[in-house]
Parts: structure tokens; C-alpha cells; sequence
């Protein structure tokens, strides 16, 4: 492992001399991005949000030269803005000006990274919008969002990947401005930084730049090992409970040991597709849990993580990950209250859609471990995806980005190398690697549910009970006969539940 | 900037004619045609080699949901439009579409419903193949139809997790009193959870606005218009035109101010404060002064932004804007707050800024320099196929033609200071204004 930490530190040494670039003469604009190889897991013990709160700051603050507002009014009528990302391993910086304004725009990209002022009022209100992230936005906004960073929770639970990159309620309190000067200090340095450069730029300007990133300081920094997934027991599941929720969100995930970096993730890639590619009709997940019986809006799989699921149409650069998880994402799902609300002949149901849903899902899922893809269905997925994956980078921002990215795994540009791993690949390959890497017995199951649900839904996981989908007259009467005897079927199709929690929502991310 | 001169000095050079297309914020052209049914098509050839983007503007959203009962059905009839035909039955039109290896969806709001699919340029006639099917000879059963009730019923139920939405639920249903724009394009639940009923309607629903008079073509990309102009013929030009004409009733005029409350402590206090605004236009010029007073108020180099963002720190996020609709719609004013107790002091503070405008107006520099802003945001956005159709149907949506994109940014210029006054004193009127509120406490509070 030692040796593995010792390439990492050298690879991170020689990024900084290295550039991304992507030259486009006949661009109107210019995008920078630096890359910092820290995230979320460079975050202190005790002062989680930390990494965050210092992009909050040089994004949101000002430089020596000029305060927040004299930025915001010099670059208003160029509409030139910026950016920063965190996610767990990397954080970017994302500068986008038209090239009429590139010169003048330089001078205030440079000071944000260089001489940030770190001014105590900008400290202060960016402070107060992160606290107010970690203590309400998170568990109000999106139930869907919440099951994500839950199950997330869960999953890398006493790892630096456990907490949220904006942090956990009582660390973001004790980050104070002197940590974030000395975190910038030490984890913003040139030894961990990737430039990338996309658009009409001259080769003199690229020069400059280099220079003067190379300004930045000098003390190699390497990020901590990033924590692994835990394998649990068997399906342990954390009930969040909500006061009004209107709907059951699931999300779940067992450890995953392949990576953008392995030859087999190609594989994983149809086969994920072939179960719940998001946001598409075609999985199996989609087919059956919305499709045929509308309980929901959409079900879909990942090998990787996916920012801002609900938003996103396409997978955003700007995350890689060096630990990862096979996941499952079914959105909220009705509850038993409602459903007794909405139709009489539901007057009477003990709990909502939740149970049902998943084990529908898990059974998808062992279906295809067990069966694996047809060559037809391998064919047709294999096809979609080397169409498809060429969307990832239809404008020059996710172009430049995924090239970046690639790096982080070890790849010069993974969309090209993915198409040429998905053109050699064969049946077999898919169904190996599922079999090899896909499990339904141990996963950890994050719900965020009403609180009027979670006690019903919790003893009913606990005790393994049948859960019959309970559907309204209206609907009962037109499905299929196979349909039906399909329900029966997953109506007690058994989940290895070894542990069932609830936690109330005011609990969570402590 | 060289190569603006340059091409400055064209212009001169070439004529009238070049000095017309450099006014046009769309450094493209825009091809039409109107086909004998109605159908119009566009076409913007756009430099993204073996990529093309694919859409299909319904001019029916939720503003045509008139009849009581039905409210959110524009939207459920998008879900509808998936469910097949007899050629392409569901299972085989998703095959064909994977086939495709696109990406493709579809979305409805008050004025639109809009269907897209961005791909391989190669497959341009499967797409035109696949829609102009579904959109002539769409089936279903009525099971179907029931069954996908329960998706839309998911949907809602996904988007009530917010309480944002629920805020913004109510507050068009208090702004509104008889204007179809008085339900949010999701519909009222009570309406979404009878949807499986309403079989019969769905179809004259179809029959109605599922026509080539309502419908645009867009095609951006790899492509050339007489590629898309001879596929458009061959695929839709046997639809056959219809006869039904919307009527939606017009909003009286609102008499005084109204409010509506959320009492919910989830999240930070939320106040909006929404004036009755005009209808879109590309030739009167309130609707683009209107964009710039809300750009130059409300963005974050604002003396209020500064005031209650940067210095006071009383409020987390504001901002501000202008629906841009097909009927008159809402001036809308935001603020995240950090404490409830500010409320009524960040709602004066919002008042009297508009107040002082009334009077002083812009600096005459900011002006120059938010017409320069709102020119160089569209220059910087239209970098990929789908962003630039997606923009063309929006203008599509607002007037027909998607040459009012190049006309609402010519008209930008034209926007004075006097205008901006004007505007700004027929509009935020204390009787046209609706104040929506989310806090802890039972009532709102906000005079």
C-alpha cells in the first residue's frame, strides 16, 4: 500500500507541470479549469466542511485587489463567471470568459487562487449559507437528495468519505478563519493541481498561466487514503423519518471494487445500462417499477456516483472517485397514508409502496446475476452506449472535464477508451462481471419516509412480511395476468434484512 | 475584439443586408418553412460534426387546461405520447429509440410541451420516422392511460418534498382568479389523483392540439435545411391540419394586494413578492425592459443585493425577474432570509428600492453595461446543439417564430431610461402585487 500512496504522491508532483487542452479556434470563449487533488476527504477530523468552506470563500469572497462586489461588478458586462466544485477526491475551479474579455478577466481569475483576501464579513456569509446546507437545505429540499447523502452516510460510516462535502451539523460550527487559511494553504498547492484549458486562447496565454500557477505553494500535498465501502452483514436499512414527507425515497448501496480505471468497468457499463440506465425507459428497473405498474416517477442502477441525480440528464464531470458502490435509485414511492387518503378500497392498507419497490428491484437485480444479459439484449445495450456516451461531452465544459477526469484514473480520455473496451467486449465479459461484482444479500438501504410510515414499514422489512402491491381498482383491472402472478412472486421474495434502524430526520448527519 | 472590428468593417462593406445579420444575437441563420398543413420547420446548421438535436414544439402547455377538472393533463398527455402506436407499439419504440442511441425526453410548462431527442445526425430520418408516428397515429388503451396516471401521481409527489414548490403552488392559485396559468403545470392534486378517469377527454385532448397548426419542427446541428425541409415532407406532411382554437379567459385586473402563507420551518424563511407583469413581446418594448430593470435591481451587483446580501447578511440569495409568457404572468422578487423577524424589513427594503427607481432610474453606465451583460450570457450559453433549439423553441412557444429571439435582443439596445421609469412605475403597483411567504409561524405577517 505504501508503494501505491508513493505513486500517487509522484503522479500528483508531475500533474503540475502538466495541461488539458483543448484548442478551439473557432470558440467565442475560454474555459479554465484547475483541478485540486483534495476533496471532501482532505477535510480534518472534527472540521468536516473544511475543503468546502475554503472554495465557499475563494469563490464567494474577494481577492487583496478588490472585494466581492468589485468583482461581481467588473465581470457584469462581460457575463464571465466562475465556480467551484468539491466532491470527495477533487475539487474544481471552473473560470469561463469570452474571449473578448480574457485578458482583462485574467488578472481576477489569478487573484481569486493567489491572493484571496479571506475577508471576515465574506467568511461570515458564506459560513452562515453552509451551516444553513448541513442543518435544513439537505433534509427539506429533496427527499431524494437526502436518501442519497444518507445512504452515503451509512455506507462509509467512521471513513473520511462518510461525512457530506459541506460537512455535519456541529463541524461546519467550528470552522473558523484560520483553518480555512491554513487548509488553503496546504491543500491548494501546486504539487496537487491538473490545469485544463478549453477554447480561443494563445499559446503566449497558456504560458502565462503556467507561470503563474506555478506560483502557488510548493509543499507536496497528497490527499488521505480515501475510506472504503463497508460491507454489512446482509440489507441493513436506515429508515429517516420525516414530519410530513408525502412519499417513501429509497437509495441503496453495496461496495464496488472496480473503478473507471478497470478494463471490466466496460461491462459493468451495459450491463447498469441494461438494469437502470438513468433517466432512460429502456431499464429493467424503469420497465417494471414505473412502466407496468406507474408506482413512481423512475428506477434506475449506478456503478458510480452520479452528482445531482435529480437534475442531471447526463453524467457530470467533476467527480471521480477512487471508492465506489453499486447503487440502486427508486424514487419516492407512495405511502400508506396517502394511498388510504386517495382510494377507498386502500382505506385499509398497513403500509405503502417502499417494501414492494425494493424487493421488486433486488429481484431485477438477482434475475440478471443469475441469468445474465441475451446477446441480443447485450447487443442493443452495447450499441446504445457507444452512441450515447458521445453526449457526455457535447459542449466544451464536460469535453475538457471528463479529459480531466480521465487522469484521476489513470486514462488520457475515457470516452474514447470506453468505446474501444465496449467494441471488444463480449457477452460473456458482461455476465462474468456481474456475476463477480454484483450483490443483492449485503447492501446497505437508506429510506426517507413519513414519520406516519416508518414504524409500519420498518417492522415489515424486520419481519421479512409479505408486502402485496397494493394497487387501485382502476389500475388492478386492466394488468395482465403475468403481471399479477409476477406481484405474488415479489410480493414475498425474500431480503436477507438483518438490521432495520429508523432515525429521526433531525438525527441525521450529526 | 479585432475580429469584431473586422467584421464591423464587412459589414459596412457588403451593406444594409450585413449590417441586419449583425444585429441578430443568433450568429446563425435560421431557416423556415411552413409545409402545406402548417407545420413549420427550422433549421439552424450548427458546427458539431456527426451531432444533431432533434425537437418538436407543442404550442399547448398547461395555460390551455380550461375546463374544470383537468388541470395538469398538457403534462400527463406528455407521458401519454410514450406509450406507443400500432406501427411502434411501446416496447418496440423504445427498441427503436435505444437503437438510436440518443438522448432523448420530453417537458411540459404553461405554454409548451416540448419533445427532444439529440443524437448520431446519421439517424435524423429513423427520428423524423418515430415522431411524425406518434405524433399522427398515437394508441393506447385505456389501461395504459390509467396506469400512467400513477407516474405523473410520482412525479407530484417528488416535487412536493420541496416546500418551494408548494409555496409556488399556492401562490399562482391566489394571483391568479381565472387565467389558466392559476394551476402550475403539475395540475392540483385532487385533479392528478382523478386523472384515471378522464379517458375519453385524453383522446379529444389529442385530437385537438396534437395538430400541425400548433406544432414547430427544430433541427439543429450536422445537417442542412434541405435534408431536413425534404424529411419533414415525407414524414409530416401527410398530418392532416386541425380546427379547434384555443380560448383561454383573460385575468381581470387585480384590485389589490393579496397574500398567501406557508408555515413550514424546514427551511431558511422564504419571501416573493410577485407584481402582475405584461404578456411576451418582441415588438413592445416593455416585456425587454422589464428584463433589464429586474437585471439591473435584483442581480448581485445591485446597491439592494449589496445592501442585504454582502453588508447586512439579512438575506441569503435574491434575485428577480420577468415570466416570459404567452399571456400576462408574474413579476417575481425572491429572497432567502435568515431570520423570519426581517421579513417585513427586507419586503421594505425591496419596495422602496423600486420606489427610488420610479424617480431616479439607472445610472446611464449600468445600463450600457446590463445590455452588454444580457448579450454576451445568450453568446456564451449557445456552445452545443441542444442549447441552441432549446432557445429557438422557447421563442417558438412565445410567438411562433423563432426570429423573436433575434428581435427581443435588437430590441435590448433600444431600451432607454425613460422606459425603464416608465415600466417600472405601470407595473410595481401595491394593487398588482401578490406576496407569497414560507416561514415557522402560523401566519406570514408581511403588509
Amino acid at each position: 500500500m505504501k508503494a501505491l500512496i508513493m505513486t500517487f504522491a509522484l503522479a500528483a508532483s508531475l500533474l503540475a507541470q502538466e495541461v488539458i487542452e483543448l484548442k478551439q479556434p473557432n470558440s467565442s470563449k475560454v474555459i479554465i479549469k484547475l483541478q485540486f487533488r483534495n476533496g471532501s476527504v482532505a477535510d480534518p477530523a472534527g472540521k468536516e466542511g473544511l475543503t468546502a468552506a475554503t472554495v465557499g470563500l475563494l469563490t464567494q469572497g474577494g481577492t487583496k485587489e478588490m472585494t466581492y462586489s468589485q468583482i461581481q461588478e467588473t465581470l457584469y458586462p462581460w457575463a464571465a463567471g466562475y465556480y467551484g466544485s468539491v466532491d470527495k477526491e477533487v475539487t474544481t475551479l471552473t473560470f469561463m470568459v469570452h474571449r473578448d474579455f480574457l485578458e482583462q478577466f485574467y488578472p481576477i481569475m489569478t487573484g481569486l487562487l493567489l491572493t484571496p483576501a479571506f475577508a471576515e464579513n465574506d467568511f461570515q456569509r458564506v459560513m452562515k449559507n453552509q451551516q444553513n446546507y448541513v442543518d435544513q437545505v439537505i433534509r427539506a429540499s429533496s427527499d431524494e437528495e437526502y436518501s442519497k447523502k444518507a445512504l452515503e452516510d451509512l455506507l462509509f460510516r467512521g471513513t473520511n468519505y462518510q461525512h457530506m462535502v459541506q460537512g455535519k451539523s456541529a463541524s461546519v460550527k467550528s470552522i473558523t478563519l484560520d483553518d480555512i487559511k491554513a487548509h488553503y494553504a496546504a491543500v491548494f498547492t501546486r504539487t496537487n493541481l491538473l490545469v485544463g484549458i478549453a477554447g480561443n486562447y494563445s499559446p503566449a496565454f497558456l504560458t502565462k498561466l503556467k507561470a503563474d500557477l506555478a506560483t502557488l505553494p510548493a509543499a507536496r500535498y497528497a490527499p488521505p487514503k480515501p475510506g472504503a465501502a463497508r460491507m454489512p452483514d446482509g440489507v441493513e436499512v436506515e429508515i429517516v423519518a420525516k414530519d410530513g414527507a408525502f412519499g417513501s425515497a429509497i437509495f441503496t448501496g453495496t461496495p464496488l471494487a472496480v473503478t473507471r480505471s478497470a478494463k471490466e468497468f466496460a461491462a459493468l457499463m451495459v450491463a447498469n445500462s441494461y438494469l437502470g440506465e438513468h433517466r432512460k425507459s429502456y431499464g429493467q428497473l424503469y420497465q417494471k417499477i414505473r412502466e407496468i405498474r406507474s408506482m413512481n416517477y423512475g428506477d434506475y442502477s449506478y456503478i458510480e456516483w452520479y452528482s445531482n441525480g435529480g437534475g442531471n440528464m447526463l453524467p457530470p464531470s467533476g467527480v471521480p472517485r477512487a471508492s465506489n458502490y453499486f447503487a440502486l435509485w427508486i424514487r419516492p414511492v407512495q405511502i400508506a397514508e396517502q394511498l388510504r387518503k386517495q382510494y377507498e378500497e386502500l382505506s385499509s392498507v398497513p403500509i405503502g409502496h417502499a417494501h414492494f419497490a425494493l424487493r421488486m428491484a433486488v429481484r431485477e437485480v438477482d434475475d440478471i446475476v443469475r441469468n445474465g444479459l441475451t446477446k441480443e439484449e447485450f447487443e442493443a445495450t452495447r450499441a446504445f452506449l457507444r452512441s450515447y456516451m458521445k453526449l457526455y461531452v457535447q459542449t466544451p465544459n464536460e469535453q475538457l472535464g471528463y479529459l480531466m477526469d480521465s487522469r484521476f484514473y489513470g486514462r488520457k480520455d475515457f470516452i474514447r477508451e470506453a468505446d474501444a473496451l465496449l467494441a471488444k467486449l463480449t457477452v460473456k465479459d458482461v455476465n462474468a462481471a456481474v456475476k463477480k461484482y454484483w450483490r443483492t444479500d449485503r447492501m446497505f438501504v437508506t429510506i426517507v419516509t413519513s414519520t406516519s410510515e416508518a414504524d409500519a414499514l420498518a417492522k415489515s422489512l424486520r419481519e421479512n412480511a409479505p408486502s402485496p402491491m397494493a394497487y387501485s381498482n382502476a389500475v388492478k383491472a386492466g394488468l395482465p395476468k403475468a403481471v399479477l402472478e409476477e406481484d405474488d412472486a415479489v410480493a414475498v421474495y425474500p431480503l436477507n434484512v438483518k438490521k432495520v434502524t429508523v432515525v429521526p430526520s433531525a438525527e441525521t448527519f450529526k | 475584439m479585432k475580429q469584431l472590428i473586422r467584421f464591423l468593417v464587412l459589414c459596412l462593406v457588403t451593406g444594409a443586408s450585413a449590417v441586419t445579420a449583425a444585429d441578430k444575437i443568433l450568429p446563425y441563420p435560421i431557416h423556415q418553412k411552413q409545409l402545406a398543413n402548417g407545420l413549420n420547420v427550422v433549421t439552424v446548421q450548427f458546427d458539431s460534426p456527426g451531432l444533431a438535436a432533434f425537437y418538436i414544439v407543442v404550442r399547448v402547455g398547461s395555460r390551455n387546461e380550461v375546463e374544470q377538472g383537468v388541470t395538469g393533463f398538457a403534462h400527463f398527455f406528455e407521458h401519454m405520447m410514450f406509450r406507443g402506436t400500432e406501427r411502434y407499439p411501446r416496447d418496440k419504440y423504445n427498441e427503436v429509440l435505444k437503437s438510436i442511441g440518443a438522448g432523448a425526453n420530453a417537458n411540459t410548462s404553461l405554454d409548451r410541451t416540448i419533445y427532444h431527442m439529440t443524437g448520431d445526425a446519421t439517424k435524423l430520418e429513423t427520428m423524423f420516422d418515430l415522431e411524425a408516428d406518434r405524433f399522427q397515429n398515437l394508441r393506447y388503451s385505456e389501461h395504459d392511460f390509467k396506469t400512467e396516471a400513477g407516474a405523473v401521481k410520482g412525479e407530484y409527489t417528488k416535487n412536493f418534498a420541496s416546500p418551494y414548490q408548494q409555496s409556488y403552488e399556492n401562490l399562482m392559485n391566489t394571483a391568479f382568479d381565472v387565467h389558466t396559468y392559476k394551476h402550475t403545470t403539475m395540475g392540483f392534486f385532487k385533479d392528478i389523483v382523478d386523472m384515471p378517469n378522464q379517458y375519453t377527454y385524453s383522446l379529444e385532448f389529442f385530437d385537438r392540439y396534437y395538430r400541425p397548426e400548433y406544432t414547430t419542427v427544430v433541427v439543429v446541428g450536422d445537417v442542412t435545411p434541405q435534408r431536413v425541409n425534404a424529411l419533414a415532407e415525407k414524414y409530416f406532411g401527410p398530418w392532416k391540419h386541425g380546427t379547434y382554437v384555443s380560448v383561454v379567459p383573460p385575468e381581470p385586473k387585480q384590485d389589490s394586494a393579496r397574500s398567501t402563507h406557508l408555515s413550514d420551518g424546514s427551511i431558511p424563511p422564504y419571501l416573493s413578492l410577485n407584481y402582475k407583469g405584461p404578456a411576451f413581446s418582441d415588438n413592445d418594448i416593455d416585456m425587454p425592459a422589464l428584463d433589464v430593470l429586474t437585471t439591473i435591481l435584483f442581480s448581485p451587483t445591485s446597491e439592494l443585493y449589496k445592501k442585504l446580501v454582502i453588508r447586512e447578511q439579512k438575506v441569503r440569495q435574491l434575485s428577480g425577474g420577468a415570466s416570459d409568457t404567452r399571456d400576462p404572468n408574474l413579476i417575481s422578487v425572491s429572497a432567502s432570509l435568515v431570520k423570519k423577524e426581517d421579513l417585513q424589513y427586507v419586503k421594505d427594503e425591496i419596495v422602496k428600492a423600486v420606489e427610488a427607481f420610479k424617480t431616479a432610474g439607472a445610472d446611464e453606465a449600468m445600463l450600457a453595461k446590463t445590455k452588454s451583460r444580457l448579450k454576451y450570457s445568450f453568446a456564451m450559453g449557445i456552445d452545443n446543439p441542444s442549447t441552441i433549439a432549446n432557445s429557438l423553441c422557447a421563442y417558438i412557444t412565445l410567438t411562433g417564430d423563432p426570429e423573436s429571439l433575434n428581435r427581443l435582443y435588437a430590441m435590448y439596445d433600444t431600451v432607454t431610461n425613460d422606459d425603464l421609469k416608465r415600466i417600472a412605475a405601470k407595473y410595481f403597483v401595491p394593487s398588482g402585487l401578490t406576496i407569497a411567504t414560507i416561514s415557522a409561524d402560523a401566519k406570514g405577517g408581511v403588509q
